[in-house]
Formats: C-alpha cells, structure tokens, sequence
C-alpha cells in the first residue's frame, strides 16, 4: 500500500536500521492510543506521556508536535513509507560500533546514497577493521583482511625475496 | 744246459751198451737155440747192467738233479714271468694312466667348455641384467626426480598460500582487537567513497 508524505521530511541519523523505524511506529501508535483515551475520558489535568529520544527527535528534525493528531499521522505515514521503501544497507564492523560513529555511518549512506537508506549494523570480528557493506545484490568487503588476501601475491614475492 | 749234459750221457750209454750186444752177437754166431739162449743171457747181462748202471742212487742223484734243475728253470720262469708280469703291469698302468689322463683331459676340456659357455652366458645374462636395472634406474630417477620436482612445486605452492593465510591471521588477529573503531572511520569512509558508484547503481538498479 503506498502512502502520501509530506516533501521535506527528514529521518534523523538515530533512527538508522528498520528496527527503530518499527519500534518508532508501535510507540508512534501507543503514543495516538493514549492521547485518544485521554480526550475519551476528558481529563482537566493533561500530563504528556513520556517518549523515547528517537521519537522526539524525529519529531523536532520534522517540526512536529506529537500532541496534534495531523503530525502524529503524517509521522506514521512517513514512518510506513521508510518501512516499504527505504533500501536497507548491512554493514559489518569488527567491532560494537559506539552512537556516534554508527551516526557518522548512517550520516553518509543518507547523504550519498539515499536520504531515507536504513542501516542494519553487524559484527563480524575476523575482518580485523574496516567494514563489508552488503546491499540487496552485492557484497563490498572493504576490511583489512580482504586487502591483505588480495595482497597475498606481494607478500609470497616478498618471501621469495623479488623485487617488488 | 744241465739236461742236455744228461741226454746225451743217457744217449752215450744207450749207444755203448747197443754196440756191446751187438759184438756179442756177431763174436758167438750161434744157432737158434743158442742164439735164443744168448739172446736171454744178453737180454738178462743187459738188463742187470742196466739195473746197474741206473741204480736207486744214480736215479735219486738224476731225480734230484731234475728236482733241481726243474726248480731252478721253475725259479727263472717264475722270476721272467714276473719281470714280464712287472713290466706288463707298468706298461698297464701306464697305458691306464694314459687313458685316463686322456679321459680327463677330454673330459675336462669338455667341462671346462661347458663351464666357459656357461660362464658366457651368466656374463651375458648379468650384462642384460645389468643394462635392465640401469634402464630401470634411470627410468626411476627421472620419474622420481619428475615427482620430486612436482611435490617440491607443489609444496611450495601450499607453503605460499598457507603461508599468506598464516601471516594473514596472525597479523588480522594481533592487530585486529587494537585498532579502535573510530580510528578507522576515516578508512572505512574513504572505502566507501570509493566504491560508492558501485553502491549506489546497485541500490538504484535494484529490486
């Protein structure tokens, strides 16, 4: 099903894998629930539920106030849309990437690729550093150990004593 | 010698004695009778003469003189019959000697060609062995100096491609866990970089 957004939104680099996206749109939802029974039930003292960072800063990067009902589904509805057509790229580290540099990672995918790309972080420690950045159709290993393995002939001739 | 002495002293006797009956006769010209009778008296004179003359002592002299002669011609004989005896024996041993050295000469060149043929033909087969074996040796040594050549590549071959895995994995794992993340961001952006056009036509291009 295809969804109508709003020109200029923008998903902030902390939401970076589909995994926020989803758990943004179920707290997106719980969020309309509640604020949904409390005008039910017409309370005269309103307390806004607490959000998680995520949301509130899509909702700031977004102008958007979650009390209005309008934002909360144009928010859904872009949340939805990044769901069905984001393309997802995984990338693999050799090690538990810290916020700021999976910010940094997701930074550039959003800024060279796709404004809307999710990024799915993996671990796989054999690969020494450097990343493998697997796309829908192609696998790019630009870790150390596949620079090393592609310049293994160099090093045989360094052990044979060539010149190089 | 000896017997021929004694035959004719027989003879000389029979002679004399024959010569005296006959005077006898031809002195006393008898009649039948008479000549019978003296014929008798002769015969008798005669035979006691004889008697006589070759009495037991004379015949034992001439039976031991027989003996004697007998013996000593016995002696002779058996002493010529041994020299014969002795030579046919030497000429027998030697013409056995001979034949037999003949005999062994013969059969000795006949052994010894046999044996030299068969020498031949061990020298001959050894050579024939000998030519095989170094046909087979170096037939051997070039096959093993083939597969000696070809392990040795061959391992070669493994010890370089083990060996860049090894040096691979020691230097991934030494350094692996010391390079920090954010460290290598500039790397991993640069990479990126790099291959972003591949990224990105595979992301636009895709299902």
């Amino acid at each position: 099903m295809a969804h109508e957004i709003r020109e200029g939104l923008v998903l902030p680099t902390l939401i970076f894998g589909s995994v926020e996206v989803r758990r943004l749109l179920r707290e997106l939802e719980t969020l309309d629930e509640q604020l949904r029974q409390m005008a039910l039930r017409r309370d005269e003292k309103f307390e806004m539920p607490r959000v998680s960072r995520l949301l509130d800063a899509l909702a700031v990067e977004n102008n958007c106030d979650l009390l209005r009902g309008s934002d909360r589904n144009v928010l859904r509805d872009f949340l939805k849309y990044v769901i069905e057509q984001a393309p997802t790229v995984h990338i693999s580290f050799a090690a538990d990437p810290s916020s700021a540099f999976t910010a940094k990672i997701v930074g550039w995918f959003r800024a060279n690729i796709n404004p809307l790309a999710l990024v799915q972080i993996g671990l796989q420690p054999s690969i020494a550093a450097g990343c493998v950045v697997r796309t829908q159709n192609k696998v790019f290993d630009l870790s150390l150990r596949n620079h090393f393995s592609r310049q293994s002939e160099l090093l045989i001739a360094s052990l044979r004593g060539d010149k190089v | 010698m000896t017997i021929w002495w004694l035959l004719l002293i027989l003879g000389f006797i029979l002679a004399s004695g024959s010569a005296f009956i006959y005077v006898i006769l031809k002195l006393h010209g008898t009649p039948k009778r008479a000549a019978a009778g003296l014929s008798e008296s002769v015969q008798r004179a005669a035979r006691e003469d004889i008697d006589h003359i070759f009495n037991e002592e004379f015949r034992e002299e001439l039976r031991n003189r027989g003996r004697l002669h007998f013996e000593k011609i016995l002696g002779e004989n058996a002493m010529f019959l041994q020299q014969d005896l002795r030579l046919t024996t030497a000429q027998l041993n030697d013409y056995m000697k001979e034949e037999i050295s003949k005999e062994l000469k013969e059969a000795f060149a006949n052994y010894e060609s046999a044996i030299g043929d068969a020498k031949q033909l061990a020298v001959e087969s050894i050579e024939k062995t000998k030519t095989a074996i170094d046909e087979q040796r170096q037939v051997m040594g070039d096959q093993l100096e083939k597969e000696i050549a070809e392990e040795k590549a061959r391992r070669i071959k493994l010890f370089e491609e083990n060996m860049a895995q090894v040096i691979n994995h020691y230097v991934l794992a030494s350094i692996g866990s010391q390079i920090d993340l954010n460290d290598q961001l500039e790397y991993i952006l640069g990479e990126l970089e790099a291959n972003k056009p591949a990224i990105v036509q595979d992301i636009t291009n895709g299902a």
